[in-house]
């Protein structure tokens, strides 16, 4: 089978020892944001490098400083704070909950963080959260689906026209809320139209949905029916054969896990990427971890990226 | 200067169970160290403001002797292990002398002598090698181990810390413990879980998985905990507290978090808590309902609830579970978080007041609460950590003199 593969790594990368440092100092007075700067900019330029010698196909910032998935966009938005920690699915680390104050309205196209971006070779990749996750982390006592066609329409469709506009090419939403904790029948339709709004803002980009930390399988059909170029899968906790076959859609196969220390083998998650394409026969393959890979220390995660690349030079050649 | 005497109860004499007293005050765990404890131990040379930061607590929270450390600290940068030793055991005395003198009933060291709460226990226990730094939030990170080997203790590694505290405690000890699904839950597993090939059948691997897991966590409670327990009890120790802030990270682990306890605890001769925090604590039933070992679950929920006075459960959003905790059917007390230990809003005794009276509405029996703050208190200052606790204690004075208590 002939079939187009491409690899890249979504969300955000960790920080290196030297990050930690600079940023543990800063908040205790030992260094300065000068130190802090020079740290983050070395951790960029590291992470750039690594993605162009694993021969990924898209290009991220790692998004570095960010402090959860949420914030810039959150600090970017009136009506809104980060306040409460809350534990991020089942890990030990945490996200401060978006609590609605007003009225959502962006200050400025796009947060600093994601602004600065001439360094990142193309084509680019950018993630940013899903409106269904972004409305059911934020602090409870509104009408979630109605704050997630908000935050869909005021935030995300905003910033992702921008981002497109700067030459991004793909736009990845992260959604681990649905396969964690699941969706009820009667949200689909408003979260279905709240995808809307950021594919009409991703207009010639190809845009991404990214399950993970459960089980796709219950939702699979469903899925498949969202106005995207391709769903997410995480395939650490989700059985290809509950996905049927014949999609009708791309796919972003995640394969390494990003929770786990040991590094997979190329040859064992080659062969069961390939099982996946010839199971489902996707639109598109892409390969990817199977959630971010903040979970690990920074040296872990460059492994794990260079086994994404190899993973994919293998797949590439026996699909060619 | 006051004597430096215990006035710790004597175990042999029947005492009514710490955790059965009404709103019992007591922190939860760590404090920050203060910087001439890190420069010092770290054999670095300290500032006049360190020196001055030293002499100023001491006077203010009535360390004994207080000039003596300040004598050691002029000699840094130290070499000697001994003198760093000393510095930490001095750093220990100051962190139960900070409890102690905000007026808590029960206390501790502020782990003062440790590393880290899961560093600690893991630099103390064969079977394990370090990976790196991985975030928590924001700018905290913690060093992460991955599990390699067979597991054994390498020697208690709180018992020479009980044995100091116990000599100086003026107030009642509670001992703070990592707990077994914790350190296994913080840790990446090389040793037990091998299946990681995806080609492998998804429900085969998942219940490997599982049963992996399982493993792992009651090797660390049977094999490193349950000796420490063992060791702190030899020595003296009644109230001792599990930490558990990993405890509701998986809800399809719960089965294992609450075995865990058990295997730890089981057939020994103590008063055995534990420590949640920054969790959906409506994951917790009624997996923990096997715990009935457990006499207090000690619970952060200032975090999520509301800076209004008042005492209905509108005013009061954060606590809208404890009413679960209560129904558990073996009654164990409820360790109250009243303090949101991640700001330094320093909530007036009035605010802890109205938290306390409307928890012990819910209870219906101010035996079963005691009053905490949410989780440790080492992100904030001690400034803060100070002044909050001392709040703490006077709103706990309020919501007695409303109950009559």
């Amino acid at each position: 089978m002939s079939l187009p593969v491409r690899a890249y790594q979504h969300g955000i990368f960790p920080r290196s020892e030297d990050v930690v440092a600079a940023t543990r100092g800063l908040e205790r007075g030992r260094t300065g944001r000068a130190d802090v700067d020079v740290a983050f900019h070395a951790d960029r330029e590291s992470f750039i490098g690594v993605q162009r010698e694993a021969g990924l196909d898209y290009f991220s910032d790692g998004l570095l400083r960010w402090q959860d998935i949420f914030r810039p966009l959150v600090q970017l938005s009136g009506g809104m704070e980060a306040r409460t920690l809350v534990r991020w699915f089942n890990n030990n680390s945490f996200f401060r909950a978006p609590e609605l104050n007003g009225d959502l309205a962006l200050r400025a196209p796009l947060p600093t963080e994601m602004a600065e971006d001439g360094d990142i070779p193309e084509p680019k990749a950018a993630t940013l959260p899903s409106p269904y996750l972004f409305s059911r982390a934020a602090h409870e006592g509104h009408d979630r689906n109605a704050l997630m066609t908000e935050i869909a329409r005021e935030i995300l469709r905003p910033v992702t026209e921008d981002l497109v506009g700067r030459g991004y090419e793909l736009i990845h939403l992260e959604e681990p809320w649905l396969t964690y904790f699941g969706m009820d029948a009667g949200d689909w339709d408003d979260f279905e139209k709240a995808v809307q709004e950021v594919r009409e803002a991703a207009h010639g980009a190809t845009l991404v949905l990214h399950t993970y930390f459960g089980d796709a399988g219950p939702f699979v059909d469903r899925l498949r029916r969202l106005p995207v170029d391709a769903i997410g899968i995480d395939f650490v906790e989700t059985d290809l054969d509950e996905l049927g076959q014949g999609w009708d859609v791309g796919l972003v196969a995640g394969v390494l896990d990003g929770r786990a220390s040991p590094v997979e083998s190329v040859e064992g998650t080659a062969a069961f990427a390939r099982a996946v394409a010839e199971t489902l026969q996707p639109r598109a393959l892409f390969l990817t971890s199977n959630c971010e890979l903040e979970f690990l220390p920074r040296d872990l995660a460059i492994q794990k990226v260079r086994r994404l690349g190899e993973v994919s030079a293998r797949l590439k050649k026996e699909l060619a | 200067m006051r004597p430096e005497k215990s006035s710790t109860p004597d175990p042999s004499v029947d005492q009514p169970e710490l955790t059965s007293t009404p709103l019992l005050t007591h922190e939860v765990g760590s404090l920050d160290k203060p910087g001439w404890r890190v420069k010092a131990y770290a054999g670095k040379p300290l500032t006049d403001q360190d020196l001055d930061e030293a002499q100023s607590w001491g006077r203010r929270i009535g360390v004994e002797d207080y000039t003596d450390l300040l004598t050691l600290l002029r000699r840094a940068p130290l070499q000697a292990k001994e003198q760093k030793e000393e510095v930490k055991r001095w750093s220990s005395r100051y962190g139960l002398r900070l409890q102690e003198s905000a007026g808590l009933d029960a206390a501790y060291d502020g782990e003062q002598q440790r590393s880290e709460m899961y560093a600690w226990a893991v630099a103390h226990t064969e079977g394990f090698a370090w990976r790196g730094s991985v975030r928590a939030f924001d700018n905290k990170y913690y060093s992460k181990a991955a599990v390699v080997g067979p597991i054994s203790l390498k020697e208690p590694y709180h018992s020479d810390e009980f044995a100091f505290l116990k000599g100086i405690a003026r107030a009642e000890l509670k001992v703070p413990i990592t707990g077994a699904y914790t350190i296994a839950d913080w840790s990446f597993d090389e040793h037990y879980f091998q299946d990681h090939d995806l080609n492998v059948a998804h429900a085969v691997r998942k219940a490997r998985r599982h049963g992996a897991r399982r493993q792992f966590i009651l090797d660390v409670a049977r094999n490193v905990i349950r000796p420490n327990l063992q060791a702190l009890i030899g020595l003296g120790a009644r109230w001792i507290q599990l930490d558990e802030p990993g405890g509701s990270t998986d809800p399809e682990e719960l089965d294992l978090f609450a075995e865990s306890f058990n295997e730890s605890v089981q057939g020994l001769d103590g008063l055995f808590s534990t420590h949640l925090c920054f969790s959906d604590y409506n994951l917790f039933f009624p997996g923990i309902e096997a715990m009935t070992a457990c006499r207090q679950f000690c619970v952060g929920f200032a975090n999520y609830d509301s800076r209004d006075l008042g005492v209905s459960s509108e005013a009061r959003p954060g606590y809208a579970v404890i009413s679960k905790f209560r129904d558990l059917p073996y009654r164990p007390s409820l360790g109250l978080g009243v303090l949101d230990i991640h700001t330094d809003f320093i909530e007036p005794p009035e605010l802890v007041r109205d938290r306390i009276l409307y928890a012990v509405d819910v209870f219906g029996d101010p035996t079963r609460i005691q009053v905490t703050p949410d989780c440790g208190l080492r992100t904030r200052s001690w400034d803060v950590a100070y002044r909050k606790l001392q709040n703490m204690v006077e709103g706990t004075l309020l919501a007695k003199k409303d109950l009559g208590l």
